[in-house]
């Protein structure tokens, strides 16, 4: 046994300093460092190997910065990573949760193209988040302007603006119910007294074409104070001297915002964006509150893909039909994602 | 590399042990059924010797709001002494998923379950977490012409999986102080449905501030579109849906004239049809025969203001043309047993007891139709304090032919929600009544030629 490590020992001894040698020699700094690396990984092999020890220290090193993660790598894995997983070998087969899980190949995505409540209810989701991402940004970025200027009841105006997303959505779902209620509703009453709309023509807010413009404008106004906290926060990053430098150099206002506040809250809008499209792609209590009438089911004018996931999940138990439009859902936002964040990279390069 | 190599295990374990997770799943229940099958055989008919104690899990919803969970509990353990049985309430509004999520896999824990609509019975049984239980009725020596032909719409290949113990039928409710006020004669147990939309029209006043509705049709697609099946000829599962239209046709019609309040404004308020009815400006609504303990309670209690809704009156359906009197809807609550149970025999007793003449008894005794109606069960009903005591409405109770608002069929529950979906738009006046039935045709023929 001795004879065998002494033997080990030596052959790591010849390579440590060859290594050395190595070192000496080399003028390229980045292959420099990754010989120094691999000298240090050999340097603690023989160190191991005298002192007996099982575990190498750099082993040893890692376990220890994994026990730092795990508490917080369970509870993903279990919640979050092996669902995934399921749902995406799921999404190959049939299986209503309780028979045996049979594989049919690429049967429920071969189906989804003349499934005409997907259809609807990807068309649905994507105008969605079409209207709501950019009109929520701009609505926030707005807010955040205004309410960053030093103006009486500051606060006030901020809590307000805050409010909506605070509030309990069943509760300011009924409110919207109510206003815009297509025959006593008040704002059909003013398009009727003060815009003289034709009884016959009052538009239903939560039905036909028009129920998406609804949710979105419900989005835009439940959102956008959060976004505005958030760009309230890149706006008091802005440094005041670049403001005075372009004071100086004769900038008006305009110009202020194009040329300094936008470029220097580049990364909150890219974190907005990106937050926003994730979570529009998500939409499903918002819709169903505000569209589902009484039994809470939606017609195709305002069906989302989320619903129809649930739909098919646990009303139908079609677990991999529905773990296939999750897959198309999940390909959509992770093709979004890794676009916007191509060009956050190209504009910092 | 190491960490690549790293992600790699880690996904290979996942996928193992999810794989590994599905196999003991697939083992265990069929272990379950070959352990379950030699008990029934064996303690069927030790159970009346020996009397050994039994707790049976049945899983309910609502106890604390519906009279008679608790009423047949008792009823059956004073007739039975040695059963215990456990009420698990899972609550109504997901009463149906909550149950299939709960009866997934072989960790469930109930023996009896409830089985709310026909939808959740179809899954349930496409899950296979239900026992056919066919050889228990016919050992039993049951007649299940006892409920009338609606064990055959929920036969599924031959096999019944459960037994109706709740029935309710569809009747319209009449509001007789606003017939009085506007002179109309009250409707009668014998109306056509020219007939009815003319009284509806006759006594429906649009004038501003003091409207009265003639009629009133709450949301669901059944208070309106399933007129149609009241032939006998039709059923949701046809695949063709013109002969929803001349119902589409009235009921418009009826929206555009004031004679009913109007789908669009229903739906965006919510307004519960019990609101409606109890407001003392509907002179009419077509409604199922659970809402008539809700009114007596009601008013009884002054939740409703009896100088509004105190004076009802009930008559039968209206019939089309050359239509038997009395035929209607009906919506059936049921009682299975669990494929896991391991005390099969004992929860067929049960629910047997509870579908059976005793249960209907209790049923009745709470003001609530019971799957199995006779005479005694009607007298029990129209007898109870605060049932309107004129003739017709007594009359009204008995029903000739039955229609399940949802019989059984392998894909009952998407049907369901096509038709569910269109109706919705029909009613918005999305589209037009054509281009809906259109579509339901063509969406339901898709799975049903699945």
């Amino acid at each position: 046994m001795n004879e065998k490590k002494a033997a080990q020992v030596k052959k790591l001894e010849a390579e440590f300093s060859e290594l050395t040698q190595q070192i000496y020699t080399e003028n390229d700094i980045v292959k420099k460092r990754k010989l120094i690396a691999r000298r240090d990984k050999v340097r603690w092999k023989v160190t191991a190997i005298k002192n007996n020890r099982r575990i190498s220290r750099e082993t040893k090193r890692e376990l220890i910065a994994y026990s730092f993660i795990a508490p917080n790598f369970i509870g993903f894995a279990v919640f979050t990573l092996i669902p995934i997983v399921f749902a995406f070998v799921l999404a190959f087969t049939n299986w209503d949760g309780n028979n045996a899980v049979t594989f049919v190949g690429l049967e429920n995505f071969k189906s989804l193209p003349t499934d005409t409540f997907f259809l609807a209810a990807l068309r649905n989701t994507i105008i969605y988040v079409l209207g709501t991402v950019p009109l929520t940004m701009v609505a926030s970025l707005g807010l955040a302007i205004l309410l960053n200027q030093k103006v009486k009841a500051r606060g006030f105006f901020r809590t307000v603006a805050f409010f909506p997303y605070v509030a309990s959505l069943v509760a300011i779902t009924a409110v919207w119910s109510m206003m815009f209620h297509p025959s006593k509703g008040p704002v059909n009453y003013l398009l009727l007294t003060v815009l003289k709309v034709p009884q016959a023509d009052l538009p239903k807010w939560f039905s036909g074409t028009l129920v998406l413009l609804t949710l979105i404008l419900f989005s835009v106004w439940k959102y956008m104070g959060y976004y505005m906290v958030i760009y309230l926060a890149g706006l008091q990053g802005i440094s005041p001297e670049l403001y005075e430098a372009g004071g100086l150099d004769g900038a008006n206002t305009w110009q202020k915002f194009r040329y300094i506040t936008w470029p220097q809250l580049r990364s909150t809008t890219f974190f907005v964006v990106v937050m926003l499209t994730i979570n529009c792609f998500k939409v499903y209590d918002i819709a169903v509150m505000l569209a589902g009438g009484g039994d809470g089911k939606l017609s195709t004018s305002a069906t989302v893909l989320v619903y129809y996931i649930y739909q098919n999940a646990f009303n139908y138990w079609k677990l991999g039909y529905s773990s296939s439009i999750a897959m198309v859902l999940f390909v959509m936002v992770l093709i979004i994602t890794l676009i916007q964040f191509r060009y956050q990279k190209k504009l910092e390069a | 590399m190491k960490r690549k190599l790293l992600s790699l295990l880690l996904a290979v374990t996942v996928s193992a042990t999810m794989l590994a997770g599905c196999g003991a799943k697939a083992t265990q229940t069929q272990d379950n059924t070959a352990v379950t099958e030699k008990p029934t055989a064996t303690t069927a008919p030790k159970a009346p010797v020996e009397k050994e104690e039994i707790t049976l899990k049945w899983a309910i919803w609502d106890k604390d709001i519906t009279p008679y969970w608790v009423a047949l509990k008792e009823g059956y353990e004073t007739a039975n002494p040695n059963v215990t049985i456990e009420l698990m309430d899972l609550g109504s509004a997901d009463y149906m998923t909550v149950l299939a999520t709960e009866l997934s896999g072989s960790a469930s824990e109930f023996d009896v379950v409830t089985i709310k609509d026909v939808p959740g019975y179809a899954t349930l049984v496409s899950k296979n977490t239900l026992e056919p239980l066919d050889s228990y009725i016919s050992s039993a020596g049951i007649d299940l012409s006892q409920y009338g032909g609606v064990d055959n719409q929920i036969t599924v290949d031959g096999s019944l999986y459960e037994l109706p113990f709740r029935n309710d039928f569809w009747a319209i409710y009449y509001n007789k102080d606003i017939f009085d006020a506007a002179g109309v004669a009250y409707p009668t147990n014998d109306m056509t449905f020219e007939e009815y939309d003319a009284l509806a029209r006759q006594v429906a006043d649009p004038t501003y501030g003091a409207q009265v509705y003639g009629t009133h049709y709450h949301t669901w697609r059944s208070a309106v579109q399933l007129f149609g099946v009241l032939d006998g000829q039709h059923s949701i599962l046809d695949g063709k849906y013109d002969f929803f239209k001349p119902y589409y046709e009235m009921v418009l019609k009826q929206e555009d004239d004031q004679i009913c309040r109007n789908y669009a404004d229903l739906s965006a308020e919510g307004l519960h049809y019990s609101a409606a009815f109890s407001g003392g400006d509907v002179a009419m609504m077509n409604m199922g025969s659970w809402f008539i303990s809700t009114l007596i309670a009601n008013i009884k209690s002054g939740e409703y203001d009896a100088s509004l809704c105190g004076n009802w009156g009930l008559v039968k359906y209206p019939h089309a043309e050359g239509v038997e009197v009395g035929s209607t809807l009906g919506t059936i609550t049921g009682l299975a047993v669990t494929s896991v149970s391991d005390q099969k025999q004992a929860a067929f007793d049960f629910v047997n007891w509870v579908s059976g003449a005793e249960g209907a008894k209790v049923m009745a005794e709470t003001g609530n139709f019971p799957a199995l109606m006779n005479a005694e069960v009607s007298g029990i009903i129209a007898g109870l304090e605060g049932f309107p005591s004129d003739a017709g409405s007594k009359e009204a109770l008995s029903v000739s032919n039955l229609y399940l608002e949802v019989p059984y069929a392998e894909n009952v529950s998407a049907v369901n929600d096509i038709l569910d979906t269109y109706h919705k738009s029909i009613m918005n006046r999305e589209i037009t009544i054509d281009e809906g039935i259109a579509a339901m045709n063509e969406e339901v023929g898709k799975v049903l030629g699945k």
